[in-house]
């Protein structure tokens, strides 16, 4: 292991000097300048973060990347062969036959969908409403802020006694004063994969709210001074003033969020467990691998999933940055 | 600066805005307090359950009785936070992972900061690539690299025993989203403080550590708080790596770990183990409570350009 | 700026020292390997891996045998060291640590393992065949073996069994007479059903079956009897076939007398956790180790034994009911002397220990041969009856955690979905998981 692991650090290196060299080359073309010393500073500096870096994250990628091609199976460690492209052969013909993983995309997709813009439309609110200078405004976001902070199973515990589909439930109490039926709502296939959106945002909007509250302190005043002195409404400062002025927080939020939804697992596994409804990509790559047993399949379609993920959110950096 | 205008404008109006101004404020915190109890419920429930015995649990379950506490019997509270010390001794556990948050701490900040200066204000080669390398890191999923992670930690390095603690901090002290945030925050620091500094012959590293870093407690502080959190909340990876507790020795895992493992133990009641989540939740929400205001500006003047 | 560049190789070459020291620090100071003679003592040292907290009572049990074998075998200078730790949900940490320990050469020598894993740990070479280690009187004198293609690869530290806890209170209320069914003469799926029709007719819900519990190995620990009850199947004897078993029309039928209690309203997914235990259910699908809990947590609801009883599981076409437990076995590490682990093992799973250890746990010694004293008619007495009559183990079947989840996926869509259909798509998954693994 630790001869695979200084190949690829000798590879790593190689690779790096290979782009320092190119900026040295078209530097000298640009006109800019690199200094001896500088440089050597830089280095040093870095060096820390580098072999962290190097170890505990890349390594760790690089190595589950190489599992994608092999028949991993975690009760044999030591009989490990490579097989090629097998992996994603099965991955495709899974989703091609509308197995297990299809479901996994469909709810992936869903949950996305849903959660992203119920997740920070939540926290825009939120960080508007404690924004005010108003009186309590300091407890309230502390307050908001309560889910992040507390452990998931705790929450997804009292969830479950919330949506508990008997008639007692707390929900379908609460609907059964307006006359409405008991509901299962984490058995049905129409319902479950909405409340754990719901429940999702709900935990996690705190988090974005500090990141928006941030983005508003950033705006000038004067602009809304000024808006104020063209008889501006609410609603008018908020469309020519505050949201232009979020925009890069906005971008930066809208990013990660997304990364953050596609990899959704917990929520699921402790809301309903291994059902076909709710299983996410990230839970089936959990179930594959660890449940399974079949690391090196799991990590192939986490490679995939990788790919996709990261193609589209090169595709939201691009598409919100340009109107910037 | 918002309050100077409303005051501004109260001058300009005549007196019954004030009443509109009582109404509206009451407005607002009656909306806050609901709103707030939407998001505290888990509290409500946790503090609830904690002065519950199991039958006065199982009584409450599903209804609304489960957010209120039992005030009857007072004697089973105590009993249960009682329990929580003197059986299970929590607070051996709560050391743990108050030191490993603060280890971590420590380094994340000079090791990220330190790269995070060098990627925002030092030009050199290959620069470019490592830019796209942390953009590229930050995208990657990394779920399935717990398993090589851990053949990492315990074959390649050796972290075996009570060595297994490097195991528990020094991944945790990097983190290529810092290296970001730092990056970003760095950046926005005008060139005229470090050049002052460098006329009167400071070399870089005394540059970061007397200029830089005192203009940057809003970014330390919130790295810090959420790697406080991560740290504190952080379970199945210290479970793992970490020696089971010998008899007589110390034990080594974080309160986390042990709190699953505890929730295991045989005859131990819900009231017990709320009672051991509340106790252990309070660090973080002193900590976050405290730094809440850096935390706001950290992201803040950060900008975050992705 | 020489000062500078001195003052950062300082740093970062501390940095990486510090690192590399403790890193070969902590290669170096590995504890004595089990089944190595320690220098200073000339002891072997037998490593053991338990899965519960030291301090849960089932802890505390082992460690006095520990304690006790150390003291017996001082002379013969073999010298028991323990580890404990409560197992965190899910299996992958704990394997992982295994393989990795067995990687590194510093696998236990003996650890405790889940009984449906037996068959993977088995073909996996992770333990060790115990055949011929463990004499044939001592076989027989066990309920049962972690048997795996006709070897024995671990022996049960204890045995469990299940049944329906039910509220003598609201029985006597409603005259409702169940002292009829002993595990001698077992109600059947008809008189099961009887007793639930008039529990809902005098307004009680009938009965918690747990389906709520399908999220881990509750639900099938708990209702895979009743498809053997029906006559029903899983797997084939080997364990990778299927298709024909687990969706036969007997496998079907089981199932179907499931569904059947939720369509008659007997049962539901909407029953709480604790709703039985706080009076509100009749009767209570669960394992030996409720029996503690209704003895001490719930003294409002459940005052003493006169509250409570056990009754077993209904049959049909046969009695079958759930067993189960955690085992012992030897592990396939670095050392191909046995002697001092299996010297451990025989310890442990001695009819002193098993008597000690269920003495602690409340759960069923796993030897015949334990001079059990319960009271004929107490909820023990019934279990342990049960289980020497109709035990029947899980499938044996190295896809066992894929079985698991296709139970649970069945248990879960039950109530809205046609049978055959949802055991017709189970049954191809499981398929195809158990020609993947027989091509590995």
């Amino acid at each position: 292991m630790a001869v695979s692991a200084l190949i690829i650090a000798a590879v790593f290196v190689v690779i790096f000097a290979v782009f320092a060299v190119f900026d040295v080359v078209t530097g000298k073309r640009t006109k800019e300048k690199y200094r001896i010393r500088t440089a050597l500073t830089a280095y040093l500096m870095l060096a820390p973060a580098i072999l962290l870096a190097f170890l505990f994250v890349l390594l760790p990628i690089l190595y589950s990347l190489g599992y994608a091609f092999t028949d991993y199976y975690l009760l044999e460690p030591d009989n490990i062969k490579y097989i090629g492209f097998e992996n994603f052969t099965r991955a495709f013909s899974e989703i091609a036959s509308g197995g297990t993983l299809y479901r996994a995309l469909i709810n992936t997709v869903k949950f996305v969908i849903g959660v992203v813009p119920l997740q920070i439309g939540l926290a825009l609110l939120l960080a508007l409403f404690v924004n005010k200078p108003l009186f309590g405004s300091k407890i309230f976001k502390v307050c908001f802020f309560a889910p992040v902070v507390i452990s998931l199973s705790v929450t997804s515990f009292l969830w479950l006694q919330i949506l508990s589909p008997s008639r007692n439930g707390l929900l379908n109490s609460v609907l059964g004063l307006f006359g409405a039926e008991p509901r299962d709502w984490l058995r049905d296939p129409a319902s479950a994969m909405p409340c754990i959106i719901i429940l999702s945002a709900w935990q996690g909007c705190g988090y974005q709210m500090l990141i928006f509250l941030s983005g508003l302190s950033n705006i000038q005043q004067n602009l809304y001074e000024a808006a104020a002195l063209d008889g501006a409404g609410a609603w008018h400062k908020f469309t020519a003033v505050t949201w232009p002025g979020l925009r890069s927080t906005f971008v930066y939020i809208i990013i990660t969020v997304f990364i953050g939804a596609c990899r959704i697992l917990t929520q699921p596994m402790l809301m309903t467990g291994y059902m076909d409804h709710t299983v996410t990509l990230s839970y089936y790559m959990y179930q594959q691998g660890y449940t399974n047993r079949w690391v090196g399949y799991s990590s192939a379609v986490a490679l995939l999933m990788t790919i996709v993920i990261g193609t589209i959110t090169l595709i939201q950096r691009r598409v919100l940055r340009e109107k910037n | 600066m918002e309050k100077a205008i409303h005051k501004n404008s109260s001058l300009l109006k005549n007196k019954n805005i004030s009443s509109r101004k009582a109404i509206e404020l009451t407005v607002y915190i009656v909306v806050g307090v609901i709103l707030s109890l939407l998001f505290l419920f888990p509290i409500f429930y946790m503090i609830a359950t904690s002065t519950k015995s199991e039958s006065a649990y199982a009584s409450s379950a599903g209804t609304l009785a489960m957010f209120l506490p039992d005030l009857t019997n007072f004697g089973e509270a105590v009993k249960n936070y009682g329990n929580v010390f003197s059986n299970y001794g929590i607070w051996r556990y709560a050391v743990n992972s108050f030191t490993y948050a603060v280890i971590a701490i420590v380094l994340n900040v000079l090791v990220n900061g330190l790269a995070g200066y060098v990627m925002a204000k030092l030009n050199f080669p290959g620069k470019r690539f490592l830019s796209f390398m942390i953009i590229f890191l930050i995208v990657v999923p990394v779920e399935t690299s717990i398993i090589p992670l851990y053949s990492i930690v315990k074959i390649m390095l050796g972290l075996k025993n009570t060595a297994s603690v490097i195991g528990v901090v020094l991944p945790a002290s990097i983190s290529i989203f810092n290296i970001f945030l730092f990056t970003q925050f760095f950046e926005s620091i005008p060139q005229g403080y470090e050049e002052a500094a460098r006329i009167d012959g400071a070399n870089t590293l005394v540059v970061f550590f007397k200029i830089i870093l005192p203009l940057s407690k809003p970014i330390v502080a919130t790295v810090a708080v959420f790697c406080f959190i991560g740290v504190w909340n952080d379970y199945l990876w210290p479970t793992m790596i970490l020696p089971r507790a010998q008899e007589g020795q110390w034990p080594l895992y974080p309160i986390q770990s042990a709190l699953t493992t505890i929730q295991s133990i045989q005859g131990i009641t819900t009231g017990e183990i709320m009672s051991a989540l509340i106790v252990t939740s309070i660090p973080i929400f002193i900590i976050y409570v405290l730094a809440q205001k850096y935390i706001v500006q950290g992201f803040g003047t950060a900008g975050l350009k992705m | 700026m020489k000062k500078l560049l001195s003052c950062l190789l300082m740093l970062t070459l501390s940095c990486v020292v510090a690192f590399s020291a403790v890193a070969c620090g902590g290669g170096t100071t590995t504890d004595t390997k089990s089944g190595e003679v320690d220098q200073t003592t000339g002891n072997t040292i037998v490593k053991i891996m338990f899965h519960v907290d030291e301090k849960s009572t089932e802890g505390l049990a082992y460690k006095k045998r520990i304690e006790a074998f150390n003291a017996a075998y001082k002379d013969r200078k073999i010298k028991a060291s323990a580890t404990y730790t409560a197992r965190v949900q899910g299996a992958a940490g704990y394997e992982a640590e295994l393989l990795n320990n067995q990687v590194e050469g510093t696998l236990a020598d003996i650890i405790t393992f889940d009984a449906p894993n037996t068959a993977s740990y088995a073909k996996s070479k992770l333990l060790y065949n115990i055949s011929s280690l463990v004499s044939e009187d001592v076989q027989k004198d066990f309920y049962s073996l972690n048997t795996y293609d006709g070897s024995i690869y671990g022996l049960p530290i204890q045995e469990s069994s299940a049944g329906f806890f039910y509220n003598k209170k609201i029985f006597r209320e409603k005259g409702i007479d169940v002292s009829a069914y002993t595990v001698d003469n077992p109600w059947t799926f008809e008189q099961f059903n009887a007793v639930c029709k008039s529990l809902k007719d005098a307004g009680v819900t009938p009965v918690d079956m747990r389906l709520d519990a399908t999220k881990d190995e509750t639900a099938t620990y708990l209702l895979y009897p009743f498809i053997y009850a029906a006559g029903g199947e899983f797997t084939s004897q080997d364990g990778y076939t299927a298709t024909g078993y687990f969706n036969s029309d007997k496998t079907a039928a089981g199932f179907t007398f499931i569904k059947n209690l939720i369509t008659n309203g007997y049962t539901s997914y909407a029953i709480g956790p604790t709703d039985f235990f706080s009076g509100k259910v009749g009767m209570y699908l669960s394992s030996g180790w409720t029996i503690p809990d209704l003895d001490n947590k719930y003294k409002e609801f459940f005052a003493n034994r006169d509250d409570w009883g056990l009754l077993p599981y209904p049959s049909s076409a046969v009695a079958a009911s759930a067993t189960g437990s955690w085992s012992f076995g030897i592990t396939n590490n670095h050392h191909s002397d046995k002697t001092a682990a299996t010297e451990l093992l025989l310890w442990l799973t001695s009819v002193e220990s098993s008597d000690a250890i269920t003495a602690a746990t409340g759960m069923i010694p796993a030897r015949k041969s334990v001079n059990k004293n319960w009271a004929e008619g107490s909820p023990e007495y019934t279990l342990l009856k049960q289980l020497e009559t109709s035990g029947k183990e899980r499938p044996v079947t190295v896809a066992y955690p894929t079985f698991s989840t296709c139970f649970n996926q069945v248990i879960a869509a039950l109530g809205t979905n046609d049978v055959k259909t949802l055991l017709n798509a189970q049954a191809d998954t499981l398929q195809s998981e158990m020609n993947r693994l027989k091509q590995k």
